[in-house]
This record gives C-alpha cells, structure tokens and sequence, in this order.
C-alpha cells in the first residue's frame, strides 16, 4: 500500500508572529518553521497503518514550498516516512492551487491513500483536501478520528458538530486527520541523523504542469490589537457588571 | 573406612588445643579433600559463568583504581554499613554476615595451621599456632560467630514465613536459610562429640558446644558409639558445607560476590548520569540501552548485585503512586533478559554471527521485560539509588533505556511537545522566548550588558521565567538581593533551558545543544559564580555541565540567603504566624546534601523553635513531588499523579504554610493543596523570607 502524506510548514505556533509594516506578510526575520501539527497527525497515522496493518507500506510525504522548507520535510523522515517529495515554488499559493499541484503528484505517484491534515494552523483555510478529492474524483472523509483498513476500502469515523459519523469508503481516497486521531510520536536527534541519509525528491512547480492562477489574494495582515488589560473581580455580580457596563472584547 | 579409635586424648593435657581432624582417618581426609576441591570448583565456574555475562556489557566509563575500592569495601561492606535504616533486619544482615565471615575466616586459619603443621612434619598433636591464648580466642570467637549465624538465619527464614510483599521470594532462599541453620547445627553438634569423645581439657571455651556435648549425653550419647556418631556427624556437616559453598554463585548468595564488587566500586553521586557520546551513536546507529548487551558491565554487574530486597521499591515515589514502576523489577526483570538471552549472545559472540538475529526469537528487554510506561513513570528523585545497599542505580539504568525509547521516537503526546518546545523556544513550555523577562517587569533588574562587572550570576531558569508562581520567587530573590547589596545580573533573553529535564527524559542531544550553548554565554559574559533558586538548575550545572565544560561555583539561593544573613545584611523584622514545615527538594535536599541553609533562613522567621513542624520524610530521606525526571510534562490524572501521598503528610503536619525551594515543588505542592479546602498556603524560602524582612518596595 502507497501512502501520499502532503504536507505543509507554518510558522511555530508558539512564537510571537508579526506583520511586515505593509501588511503583505509575516515578517520573517528569526520566523521559526514547524511542520503543521495536523499533518504529522496524517504522517504518525500513515506509520501506524505500516507498523499495525500492512507492513511493506511505502509512506511518502510531499510539501509544496520554498527551498527552505526542506528542513521541516526532513522531520516527517525523522518520524519514519520512506521518502519526501519536494514541489518547489517561491510562490505562497492558495489552497485551490495546491490542490492542484498535488493533483499531479498523485498522477505521478499513484498512492492508494491520501492522507492529510484537516487543516494548517497558519491560515486555517481546510480546502486542500477536499479541493483534491473532487478534482481526482476519489472519496473523501475529513476531520477523521479513527482509521481502519477492512475489506474493499477503511472503515473510518469522522468528528463532527453533533457527534461520530461511521463510514466505509473505497479506496483510494483522500482523508483528513482531525486533533484526536492519534499522538504523533517524538522525533529525536538520532532519527534525524538517520533521516539525514533518507532522499528528499525535487522537483519544480512549472515541471509538474501546473499553471499557477490565483483565487485568493491577500489584501493586508495585521497583528491583533493587544491593547488587553487583566482585572481580578471578587463576585459574579462584579463580573455582570463589568459585562454589562465596560467594553468588553 | 575404619573409625579411627576413641582416642586416649593424645594431647597434652596442659597445653590449650585440639586436633586438627581428629577422629578423621586418612580416607576420609581425601575423601574431603577432593570434595573441597570440587565444591571450590564448582563455586568458581558458577562466579565465571556470571563474569561472562557482565563482560557482555559496554566497557565501563573510567572507574577508580583498586586501593579507593579496598577502602570503599571496608567502609561500606565490612561496616555493614549499607544495610542499616531496616531495623531488625539489618541486625540480622550484620549478624549472618558477620557470622558467615568469621567462620569462613576460621576454616581458612585451620586449613593454615593444617598445612603448616604437615608440611613442618610436626603432625596434628603439635600445633604451630592453634593453641594457647591464640586457640582460647579463636574458639570463642567462633562459638560467638555460630551464635550469630543461626540467630540471624533464623530471623530471616521467620520473616519469609511471615512474606513480606516487598522482598522477593523464591523457594531457594529458604533452602539457604535452612541449609545456614543445619549447618551452624550440626557444627555444634560435632563439636558437642568431639568434646564428649575427647574429654576436652577446657571444653567450656567452646561453650555452645559444651552444651550441645551435655544434651547428647542427656541422649544418651557417651560411650564406645561417640567416635562412629562423630564421624558421621563431622561428614554430614563437611558435606552441607562445601554444598553450600558450591551453590553460593547458583543463588541469591551470588551477591556476596557481585554486591561486594558493587559496593566497592561504585561511585555514588546521586543525580549524575553518564555522558553519551555522539560519536558513538553516529558510529553505531544505538543509542541508549535498547538491548541487554547495551548496558555497560558494572551495570550488568549491579543486576547480579540486586538481591530483590525490595528498599527501592519502598521508596519510590511513582509506586507509592500506583504507577507501573518499581526500580527492583527493572533490575530483576532487566536481570531475567539477561539469564535467558545471555548465553545466546555468547554462542553469537564467538561465531561472530548477528547477535540480534541470535535472540531475536527470545523476550526482548524492551516490551517484554520492561515496559515504557514504567521507564516513564520515574521522577528521578533518586531515593532508589540512595537506598540501595548493594550499589545499584536504577536511575541510571532507567535513563539509559529512556535514551533508547527517545532514539526510536516511543515518546507522544505532552512531554514530547514539551521537548520539541524546549529546541524551538528553549523552554519547555514553548512560551515566546521574546517573554524571558517578563517576570522582572518594573523591578530594575540589572542585565549582565548592563552590569558587566557582576560578582554572582542569578541563573532565573524557565520556570521563574513562564511559571506565575515562580516569578514570585524570581522577584523575591531579587529584591533580597537588592537589599542586601550584592552585585549580581541576569542573562536576560540571553538564558535558555539548561536542558536538565531533557536530558533525564533521555535526550542527551537536545541537552547537549543547549548546554553547548549556554556554556558560550556563560564563557562570554565570564561567568564564574552562580546562584540559582532551582534545585534542577542547581544540579545540572553543578553535575552535568562540567562535561560540557562549563565550571562554575554554583549556589542555591537559600545557601546564599543564609551566607547573607550570618554577615547581618537580612535582618528580619517580623516572625511567620502559624506553624511552619519545610518540603526538601529531591534534588536539594537529597542529591545536592543541602538540608541545612533553607532551615537556618527559615529559623530567623520563626518565632519559636517549635513553629517548625517537619514532616516526618526530611532531610535526604525526603519524598518526592512528583515533577522530576520530565513528569512536569506528562499529563496525568490528580488520583494518579505522583507525590499525592506526599501533599498529605505536608498538610498532617499541621502547618499554615508549606515552605520549599523548589519551583516544581512549588508548582506541584500548590496544585495538590488546591484540591483540598482550607489546605495551608505554599511558598518559597526567598518570598517568605521577603515578606519578614520587609524590602520598602511593595511587591505587586
């Protein structure tokens, strides 16, 4: 079984992110990249169907990005994917283009599953996945929990607003992992070391055959104000109060 | 074979001895002879046996010579010393050892004097040394050593009628107790024979065995018989002895040898762990224990050292806590991997075949014989290595595994977030490495840019940097320090995570990345003393750091506290209301020794002596809060968490506030009192001690 993980590399959660004066971007001066956490979901779901389900599994992870983004593809090898594929572009493409982009990569690789992140934590688009569902016309099943391989297709349960859905569908499809369908395992020094000697494939955005043809533009980014203020209030009544009559946002 | 004839006493009655092998025909003599020279035999092949297998392991790191070994052997096995803190039990240990000692050093004089006296050709009736006063002590001396044999075989074998759950059992060790017993029995009864067949001049040197020979005559014993009962009594003991002597390595005797080599060469330095070197791992692909054969000798040695007396295991904090972790199954389990795949890798060895493919049908030591949730179940408060009397240190082996899961990534969910954090933002809780110094806002707080000419570093670490709590503390140091005049400065946004907690997590690279880091700003600000109020900082940089390179004199804040105000520059101006108890650190108290300055500081606030009110595990015994070894990233349940016990012999002390110098400790003691109601309040030594000494400023 052939596993196509697409991923993607947003800027570390956890630091403090700002916009370039201009608003066009982030400013990217110390900006620390981690691969998006739902995508290593779909990497650590991709090993556990290797390691518990089919053994001679190859699980192959893709980015679309800059040259740079090599490094954080490099952190999928280190969790145990068998290669990485780098689709190389300096352009920040919308979702709808990156559907398209791994259009192509799954013409060129012919996985028997997509798996991938519901989500990137940067924009929070969700498009991607479901854009390539539809333009390979394969299954789709987004924000999995769970994940099972049975007779002609998975056995897959979906988390959505008013409880669990069960589903079967055929393979091959494209599914998305949600927050809780698994723990992604550590990726330590010495699985880096090895990933090291693992091959990380180029290849050039134009030499896939895509044309790139913007949907969505950005106009401008700016940080939230954080103008916040803290008050410790000593009753419920207080707190009514401050609700009612204080400009609270 | 011929009963030699009841002698007619051929000694001279004036002269204080006995003969050697007396009673004993020359056949018999050879019979026993060749017995005792197969039963050392078979006790040395059982000892090289072992020794083979510990030569399976790793070469050792560098290990002190033979004469700080032959000092450690007296100090600590010939003073019995490792074995006190049980009670009864140790009295008992001291006396079978003791005992066993003295009567295998009394068989050894005798053989002396056997040979000597055969060699010189003066025969068995003229003794070159065994007589006089010199036989008159031996004799005593032996009685007593019999005495002490069979009272402290017997207690033992009670107490394993009795089962007590923390000790191991197996039926073995009774047999050894039974055979201890029937031994020092059927020695007396052979001396009550001899004594009855030769009429002993001064028999009531052999007291015992004087009444041993007055119970037999009471039997009926005394006659023509004595010499054939003798002699069958003298082969029934001589033949439960080297039977013992054969089976000592076959059972749980073998720590007489393996303990001995253990204490004697081990290098106790409680929260110290061996280095990896990177270049080995590169070289090999391993990293950390994953296989038996990973571990390096002495801890193959510490395996067989391990009688299963369960001591760790009484300690533990994360078994008290119903964790799936006792340090003695991890030794003996780690010891049952070893039994059953050591032989194996042997053969493998010496054909120079895989050795993975030679055991890999067998039980492996990772998911067979020790499981993951146990190996991250520990805190690495080393009470178990502390406790250990045979020199073993689980916490070593613990972490040594722990590197193996880390190095095949067997590490989700929490505290792998908190160590990818800690690469990212260089502190665990991955808050923005841009806020390090949020904790000092309007304090004036002096940055070694700014004071270039510092006499002591303030190390604040991550915790007083992101933890609310913490920063109290972080604050209150430095107000005391402010008052007092010292002329100290922080790294500011400068300081990173001294990767203490990773590297007892097992990732000796992300520790070793930040160590080599903050070694260079240490370097490049000159750093030469430092003062810290975390206990995990203190010990790294005492303890780790020096083999990254980093040297410094390193204090905790209490200690400096204290040297500040036996110089009068803290005076306090108020006394605590309401009792008061100290909650020692593990890595102060018991790794670091220091138990002495957050009690002197605590004194000069209290009113009475009487207004401390100590829990009753203190000092280097104390008990752990469950946040060490990386359990502060795990996310456990409150009716799981480790320490619990702990929070309620703080608050059965009765104290209206719980003081300690720990900013885990802190974190851990507050959230476990806030589940009770009315629980005591919970503070660091400096944030009370600020409040008494009243600093003008008003801290907000």
């Amino acid at each position: 079984m052939k596993i196509l993980v697409p991923t993607k590399r947003v800027p570390d959660p956890d630091q403090r992110v700002r916009a370039t004066a201009d608003g066009s971007g982030l400013e990217d001066k110390d900006l620390y990249y981690v691969p998006n956490p739902f995508d290593l979901i779909a990497v650590e779901e991709a090993l556990a169907i290797r390691e518990r389900e089919i053994e001679d599994s190859e699980i192959v992870t893709v980015g679309v990005g800059v040259t740079d983004y090599e490094k954080e593809l490099r952190a999928t090898l280190a969790m145990g994917a068998d290669r990485a594929l780098l689709v190389e572009t300096a352009a920040n493409l919308d979702p709808w283009n990156v559907a398209l982009a791994l259009e192509k990569v799954v013409e060129r690789e012919q996985p028997d599953l997509v798996l991938m992140g519901k989500q990137a934590i940067d924009d929070d688009s969700n498009q991607v996945g479901q854009f390539l569902a539809a333009r390979l016309g394969w299954p789709q099943a987004t924000f999995i929990a769970s994940f099972a391989l049975v007779e002609g297709g998975a056995a897959i349960q979906r988390e959505t607003d008013t409880g669990m859905e069960s589903l079967k569908i055929a393979l091959p499809a494209v599914v998305t992992a949600d927050l809780r369908l698994n723990e992604p395992r550590y990726a330590s020094m010495p699985q880096i070391m090895k990933a090291q000697r693992r091959p990380i494939d180029r290849v050039a955005l134009e030499d896939l055959g895509v044309t790139v043809a913007p949907r969505c533009e950005i106009v401008a980014l700016e940080v939230p104000s954080a103008n916040r203020t803290c008050a410790f209030l000593d009753s419920a009544d207080e707190l009514l109060d401050a609700l009612r009559n204080e400009e609270v946002c | 074979m011929t009963p030699a004839p009841v002698s007619e006493s051929p000694l001279p009655q004036e002269e204080l001895t006995r003969e050697i092998f007396g009673n004993i025909s020359p056949a018999s003599k050879l019979v026993f002879y060749v017995l005792a020279v197969v039963s050392l035999a078979v006790c040395a092949y059982g000892v090289w046996q072992r020794v083979r297998l510990w030569k399976l392991g790793r070469a050792n790191p560098a290990r002190s010579g033979m004469a700080t070994a032959l000092l450690q052997f007296m100090a600590r096995v010939v003073t019995q010393r490792t074995v006190r803190g049980r009670g009864v039990a140790s009295l008992a240990h001291a006396l079978l050892f003791f005992g066993f000692c003295l009567l295998a050093l009394g068989s050894v004089l005798v053989a002396i004097e056997h040979y000597a006296h055969d060699l010189s050709g003066r025969g068995a009736t003229d003794p070159v040394f065994h007589f006089g006063t010199y036989y008159a002590v031996f004799e005593v001396t032996l009685e007593l050593a019999g005495l002490a044999l069979l009272v402290g075989a017997c207690w033992f074998l009670a107490r394993r009628i009795r089962s007590d759950t923390s000790i191991g059992h197996t039926a073995a060790d009774s047999v050894i107790l039974g055979t201890l017993i029937f031994l020092a029995l059927t020695g007396y009864a052979t001396e009550g024979l001899r004594i009855l067949r030769e009429d002993t001049h001064q028999p009531g040197f052999s007291f015992v065995g004087l009444l041993f020979a007055k119970a037999l005559r009471g039997c009926g014993i005394g006659g023509t018989e004595t010499g054939p009962v003798h002699l069958v009594t003298w082969w029934v003991h001589a033949v439960g002895a080297l039977a013992f002597v054969a089976a000592l390595p076959y059972t749980r005797l073998l720590h007489v040898v393996a303990g001995g080599l253990s204490v004697a060469t081990q290098e106790k330095r409680l929260g110290h762990l061996e280095p990896v070197s990177a270049e080995e791992v590169e070289e090999t692909g391993r990293f950390g224990v994953g296989r038996v054969q990973d571990f390096s000798r002495r801890q193959l040695l510490e395996l067989d050292a391990c009688v299963s007396c369960g001591r760790c295991q009484d300690v533990c904090p994360a078994h008290a806590a119903g964790k799936p972790l006792s340090p003695r199954d991890i030794v003996q389990d780690a010891r049952g991997a070893l039994n059953i795949v050591g032989p194996l890798l042997r053969a493998a060895r010496t054909a120079g075949t895989d050795e993975d493919d030679a055991t890999s049908e067998m039980p492996q030591l990772h998911g067979d014989a020790v499981s993951a949730e146990a190996l991250w179940a520990c805190t690495t408060c080393n009470a178990c290595n502390d406790v250990c009397p045979l020199g073993v240190s689980p916490v070593a082996m613990i972490t040594d595994m722990r590197r193996h899961l880390i190095g095949v990534g067997e590490l989700r969910g929490a505290p792998a977030r908190s160590l990818e954090k800690t690469q990212r933002q260089g502190n665990p809780w991955g808050l923005p490495k841009e806020d390090r110094m949020a904790w000092a806002r309007d304090l004036d707080v002096p940055l070694v840019t700014d004071n270039p000419d510092f006499d002591i570093l303030y190390w604040v670490g991550c915790a007083a940097a992101y933890d609310a709590h913490a920063q109290k503390t972080a604050r209150a140091v430095v107000q005391l320090l402010q008052h007092a005049g010292v002329n100290f400065a922080v790294l500011g946004s400068e300081e990173r995570c001294l990767g203490e907690c990773a590297r007892r997590m097992g990732d000796e690279f992300v520790f070793t990345e930040l160590a080599e880091h903050n070694v260079g700003t240490l370097s490049s600000h000159d750093v030469k003393r430092i003062v810290t109020h975390c206990p995990h900082c203190l010990n790294s940089l005492r303890q780790d750091y020096p083999e990254v390179g980093g040297n410094y004199q390193v204090l905790h804040h209490t200690a400096l506290l204290a040297e500040l105000q036996a110089a009068g520059k803290l005076p306090t101006q108020d006394t605590v209301n309401g009792a008061v108890t100290f909650h020692d650190p593990c890595y102060l108290g018991r790794v670091q020794g220091e138990t002495e300055a957050p009690r002197s500081v605590l004194r000069t606030m209290l009113p009475d002596a009487g207004a401390l009110q100590e829990p009753v595990r203190r000092g280097k015994e104390t008990a752990c809060c469950g946040a060490g070894g990386g359990r502060m990233w795990f996310d456990d349940e409150a009716e799981t968490r480790v320490g619990r016990d702990r929070i309620d012999e703080l608050i059965g002390t009765g104290a209206e506030t719980v003081v300690t110098g720990c900013p885990f400790c802190l974190r851990m003691v507050t959230d476990g009192v806030a589940e009770r109601d009315d629980g005591p309040a919970v503070k660091d030594v400096a944030e009370l001690l600020l409040e008494m000494v009243r600093v003008a400023r008003e801290d907000t």
